[in-house]
């Protein structure tokens, strides 16, 4: 009895003080799933900052929870595909490339073919697809430019598609496109070479 | 029609630039970005080198706001570094764009009636464009498209006002030509 | 069918006037770039006024990175929105805890624009209008994700050649 009220106290001391905001019921189901994921040793800040995002947004309290349980199965799975040493934000790409409809097959083939950080890679994939891009063809875009291309590359790759898209090109034939012209004129591999890399575009 | 003393505003927002408000040149950038924009993009003819080329002139024009004598003319005063940057950019980049438009309808089938015959149509004024000597298309367009006063293209451009009106006409001359021999191919 | 050379000529400038799709990012590049280097103190450009630009940069900067694991470099990324209409606009997200008080836009002729430097990651954010009406940015892109019911975009900071 004086055990479990002790643990309580720990517990309550433990908790982020940032998620005063939610109501008790939601701040105490919330605090569990964090517990939880760090003695799993996953990132615990993606979780707490989807919960101040429901906070924020006036979610209910059910659909918070649910929405943080969700995170955490996700970035186990993200960490499955992409091992244990991926970083938070690597994971959390992981997790946005995932529920874009990437396989954890295609994660790990990426962590294969990329020197890490892969935040950019994933995070490429998943913003296509939210384009209107067919997962496997965001998926074989980035994997195909993925060993040799820079993030600063990869984001212009994106948003050379999106531009296309834009302008009313299907979004699957702007994405191919822009690889074979990528694979052709840009992206080459040297990364050196004025002559093949592309022009940086401003940040 | 032409530059217009646009409203007292351009002057206010130039004169809080200076003071340091960042956000005073982003509503300059708004107000600008997109006739700008169909300018380079029309007179360079790719696409992301005109927006390359516009994105750098913003940025040319903040660093020397100290040289824009009359803030109240400041659009003006940014045509002038768009159109320099626009010659600097060379010969028309490698279109891109439009090999891409060919490419998305070949992969989509073929395009059909209405829509053919506009990519057609958008296809034949690019090309005649593209074909025209650089100040042809310069003057054409500041004339006709952006709808400035030779006056104002002359301090624009450096060249005087015979001149450009003769250039104008070469160039719808020129158009005509070539857009004619399109319809025959 | 005969088409004479004037009305040709007039079909082209029609077809050159319509409006051309500029990428709607660009006017975040272009700030984030000059936020990066003020302007030069030459022919009588005050010295105070880059002092004064500094400032005001840094009072609303936010620099609270939470990947501390991947490298420390971070990006100063300046966040614009434009909404002539507004009487406010904040930018929340996942770098500042959703908290509106955090990252309040400054607004000129009704481009609302802040500064956040972010270390390498990826953010959802979005904006908050008048203390009610949640946006999503143009510019960006969307969020899939959207469980709480309002749309919200993402920012990636790469960590290599970015």
């Amino acid at each position: 009895m004086i055990l479990a009220a002790l643990l309580m106290v720990v517990q309550v001391a433990a908790q982020d003080p940032r998620l005063e905001r939610l109501d008790p019921g939601t701040r105490s189901a919330v605090s569990a799933v964090v517990d939880s994921a760090r003695g799993d040793g996953l990132p615990v800040e993606p979780l707490i900052q989807r919960a101040l995002e429901g906070a924020t947004k006036g979610a209910p309290g059910a659909r918070i929870v649910a929405a943080v349980r969700r995170l955490t199965v996700d970035l186990g799975a993200a960490r499955l595909a992409l091992g244990t040493n991926a970083s938070a934000a690597e994971l959390e790409a992981g997790v946005a490339a995932l529920r874009a409809g990437a396989t954890p097959e295609i994660l790990a083939h990426l962590r294969d073919l990329r020197r890490p950080p892969l935040t950019m890679a994933l995070s490429v994939l998943a913003d296509l697809v939210a384009s209107g891009v067919p997962a496997d063809s965001a998926a074989a875009a980035v994997l195909a430019l993925a060993p040799h291309a820079r993030d600063a590359d990869l984001v212009e790759f994106r948003r050379a598609v999106e531009r296309d898209i834009a302008l009313g090109a299907p979004p699957g034939a702007a994405t191919s496109i822009r690889v074979n012209a990528g694979a052709e004129n840009v992206f080459s591999g040297t990364g050196t070479n004025p002559g093949t890399v592309p022009r940086p575009r401003r940040p | 029609m032409g530059i217009e003393r646009v409203e007292s505003s351009d002057a206010e927002l130039v004169r809080r630039v200076r003071a340091g408000d960042i956000g005073a040149y982003g509503a300059l950038v708004s107000r600008y970005r997109d006739r700008l924009g169909r300018y380079a993009v029309h007179m360079i003819g790719d696409h992301e080198d005109a927006e390359e080329a516009l994105q750098d002139s913003f940025v040319r024009a903040y660093r020397s706001l100290a040289r824009c004598y009359d803030p109240a003319r400041f659009g003006a005063w940014l045509y002038g570094i768009l159109v320099n940057r626009c010659r600097t950019t060379g010969a028309r980049a490698a279109r891109r764009h439009r090999m891409f438009v060919r490419d998305a309808d070949a992969l989509n089938g073929a395009a059909h009636g209405d829509q053919a015959d506009r990519v057609e149509w958008t296809d034949a004024i690019e090309r005649a464009l593209a074909r025209l000597a650089p100040e042809y298309r310069e003057a054409f367009l500041l004339k006709h498209v952006e709808d400035l006063e030779y006056e104002a293209i002359a301090e624009l451009t450096g060249a005087g006002v015979s001149a450009l009106k003769m250039r104008v006409k070469r160039a719808r001359e020129q158009l005509q030509l070539y857009l004619r021999e399109a319809e025959h191919v | 069918m005969f088409e004479r050379a004037d009305d040709v000529v007039e079909r082209v400038i029609q077809h050159l006037r319509r409006p051309v799709a500029i990428d709607p990012g660009l006017d975040a590049r272009v700030l984030r770039e000059i936020a990066q280097a003020p302007p030069t103190n030459r022919r009588g450009w005050p010295l105070w006024s880059a002092l004064a630009a500094a400032a005001v940069l840094g009072a609303i900067l936010i620099a609270r990175p939470w990947s501390r694991d991947e490298t420390n470099r971070s990006d100063l990324l300046q966040f614009v929105f434009v909404a002539p209409q507004a009487a406010s606009v904040s930018l929340v997200g996942d770098f500042n805890d959703w908290d509106p008080a955090r990252s309040p836009m400054q607004t000129a002729q009704g481009v609302w624009a802040t500064a956040v430097r972010l270390a390498p990651g990826r953010y959802r954010y979005a904006f908050l209008v008048n203390g009610v009406d949640w946006r999503a940015d143009p510019g960006a892109p969307t969020a899939r994700d959207d469980e709480f019911g309002t749309a919200s975009s993402v920012v990636t900071v790469g960590g290599r050649g970015s």
